[in-house]
């Protein structure tokens, strides 16, 4: 394309998500959701650091991460969900009904090109919707809150790929229906599959579990707990471009079916190699400040020394709680260090409540090189005790109790309120009102 | 003149409807080829073929004996179409603007499409907000400021009143003339006996006629008669 062109392009698409009430919506709605889950959030972490005079929490239990900063940008994965979509379809609708696309498909520059122009636009238009996050980052820090760059960063980057996939899915619907309404039926019912997905595949293993892996919640939960997954990430900006590759496939109506079927065939058959070759991707980074997805560094060498493919079976049902604690502090961990680590999960119930006796329930199993041992705690060092027995490694020295001080700040939300309901919303009705003005 | 594009065999079928069959015409340089026929014949689906917008399945679109790649024709021709209302919370001072610098054309190239297009009190207004012929004459004059050898204009004068007509047909011809090759589809015919230098009749899907006024007279034995009568009679 001549290269001219793509900054015009660029700027019609800014133009054209400036002038869509939706996106205006979005504005104004995010200030509110933001203020109110950072408020909520800092009233729940005053009093859990002795707000009131009540019994503080034991200060290592007190992060930033946890306590005010997923809470906070919680509000954008509603948003991601239940807005954002509407405002992708919009950018692309609006064009297919008014006609505008038949203008569109002929002028320079490709396709792809201007499909690559609205990602390109909706991405600078959520990265405006995030300025009341940052907003409540600042307030954080003026109350004195600490703030761990890493885990930070990492949460905003999971909250970019979750709202750029939600982003991609909508475009993608918008460019292969017919009307607006469409669209946004595919898109929610994606959303609902996803949920769906997620549900079902809780605690069973196996490949529905990797797939669930990938659903937008799922995925936002890694980083939201300070986890940066190769795999995750790799897999999410993969179906992100394969979105946006389907609706450059679709919006181009001078193509026979057939040929917009089989483009469609390649654009999954990229996308399940990718999602199977990210299956065995184990690369990952702790970024959380207290390390709550790492053994001690002792223990993980340790165990990136053990070469044996080692098989747990958990007998344990999805909705246990001991599965949950099992997951979180054993196996979310064991498999960032083992190299060859296999997981069975033959729990029959839903519940566990009414297992017989006889059917093991509880038990979880643990087998290397022919060996086996059963255990049924899902305490951290109680398990890897028995990995190092079975391994036939030595214990390492019990490290020292982990350094992080915890974060507790016994502040109020002040101003937030003003700022998130008043200011806010203020500030987006007088900016629509100018934009539309000047654009008279 | 010499022929710019050859169309050769388009045939286009909705389900198993045949709508377009075998269409074969030839389009010559710097000429205004009016492509008439009655509502349903074929017109606008024939453009959407020829500007890619629409597959068809068969047939082929030539340049000197050469098949058009879906990059030389994009590079070839412009097909403005009928009924559409683009950007419409847009201005229509935006929407030229847009397309004059989109195709790096001077303002001078825009200004002088503003006053025979009657478009100065519509500049501030919303693309969205104009009436059925001002909305006509603002994407007549997006059509223009395209650099294509060949312009494709859907219905140009549908919604135009007589002088609003008679103006844009001035303004097209004045084009023409300055080398730029017009193909119109009009099912006005007294419109297109006006302004066309030759004529496509596409009736049912086919062309029944292809030639100038003379040679559609002499082809319907038809001495004096105009565009209607000989459309009647060829048809």
């Amino acid at each position: 394309m001549r290269s001219h062109s793509f900054p015009e392009l660029l700027g019609k698409e800014w133009r054209e998500l400036l002038a869509s009430r939706s996106y205006w919506l979005l504005l104004l709605m995010i200030g509110p959701l933001v203020g109110h889950a950072f408020i909520t959030a800092l009233n729940l972490y005053a009093e859990a650091s002795g707000l009131g005079g009540g019994p503080a929490a034991l200060p290592q239990g007190l992060t930033p991460l946890d306590g005010i900063l997923a809470p906070t940008f919680g509000a954008y994965d509603l948003a991601a969900t239940l807005f954002l979509p509407f405002v992708a379809i919009r950018l692309v609708s609006a064009e297919k009904q008014s006609g505008a696309l038949k203008l569109l498909f002929q002028l320079p520059g490709s396709l792809a090109t201007k499909v690559t122009a609205k990602g390109l636009v909706l991405m600078g238009g959520w990265l405006v919707s995030c300025l009341p996050g940052l907003l409540a980052v600042v307030l954080w820090k003026s109350y004195g809150g600490h703030l761990h760059g890493p885990e930070t960063l990492n949460l905003v980057f999971g909250h970019f790929l979750r709202s750029m996939l939600s982003i991609g899915i909508a475009v993608g619907a918008a460019a292969l229906t017919e009307s607006a309404a469409s669209a946004a039926i595919v898109t929610l019912a994606i959303t609902v599959g996803s949920w769906a997905l997620d549900f079902v595949a809780a605690g069973r293993g196996g490949l529905l579990q990797q797939l669930a892996n990938y659903t937008p919640t799922a995925a936002l939960r890694f980083f939201e707990q300070g986890l940066l997954r190769m795999n995750t990430t790799i897999v999410m900006l993969v179906v992100i471009v394969s979105m946006f590759a389907l609706a450059a496939v679709w919006l181009n109506t001078g193509r026979p079916l057939r040929r917009q079927l089989l483009a469609t065939l390649a654009v999954a058959a990229v996308l399940g190699m990718v999602m199977f070759g990210a299956s065995g991707m184990r690369a990952s980074w702790d970024l959380s400040e207290n390390r709550r997805n790492s053994f001690p560094p002792a223990d993980e060498n340790a165990l990136r020394q053990i070469q044996a493919p080692l098989h747990v079976t958990v007998i344990l049902s999805p909705e246990d709680p001991r599965l949950t604690d099992f997951e979180q502090n054993v196996l979310k961990k064991l498999r960032r260090n083992l190299a060859h680590l296999n997981v069975d999960y033959t729990a029959g119930s839903q519940t566990g409540l009414f297992e017989g006796s006889d059917d093991h329930y509880g038990e979880i199993w643990y087998e290397m090189r022919g060996q086996k041992i059963m255990e049924r705690s899902t305490i951290e060092p109680v398990v890897l005790e028995e990995i190092y027995k079975l391994a036939g490694v030595n214990a390492p020295a019990a490290a020292a109790d982990n350094d992080f001080p915890g974060y507790p700040l016994a502040a109020g939300p002040k101003w937030a309120a003003l700022i998130f309901y008043g200011l806010w919303p203020l500030a987006t009705i007088f900016a629509w009102w100018f934009i539309r003005r000047e654009g008279n | 003149m010499t022929a710019l594009l050859t169309v050769e065999g388009i045939t286009k079928y909705f389900n198993r409807r045949r709508v377009l069959d075998d269409v074969r015409f030839s389009v010559r340089r710097g000429e205004v080829l009016g492509l008439i026929g009655p509502n349903g014949s074929g017109k606008t689906t024939l453009f959407e073929c020829l500007a890619g917008l629409m597959p068809a399945n068969a047939g082929t679109l030539k340049a000197d004996d050469k098949v058009l790649t879906s990059s030389q024709r994009k590079a070839t021709l412009f097909y403005l179409p009928d009924g559409i209302t683009p950007w419409a919370e847009q201005s229509v001072a935006w929407a030229l603007s847009f397309f004059r610098k989109l195709y790096r054309r001077s303002a001078a190239d825009a200004s002088a499409l503003v006053e025979p297009l009657r478009l100065e009190e519509l500049m501030k207004a919303r693309l969205g907000t104009l009436s059925k012929g001002e909305r006509k004459r603002v994407l007549v004059a997006l059509g223009l400021l395209t650099p294509h050898p060949l312009l494709m204009l859907d219905e140009p004068f549908d919604g135009l009143d007589l002088r609003q007509t008679r103006d844009a047909m001035s303004l097209l011809k004045a084009h023409a003339t300055s080398g730029r090759t017009l193909m119109l589809s009009i099912h006005q015919l007294i419109d297109a006996g006006r302004v066309c230098d030759r004529l496509v009749l596409l009736s049912g899907g086919q062309v029944a006629g292809e030639g100038s006024l003379d040679e559609l007279r002499t082809r319907a034995k038809l001495t004096e008669a105009g565009v209607e009568e000989i459309f009647l009679a060829l048809t």
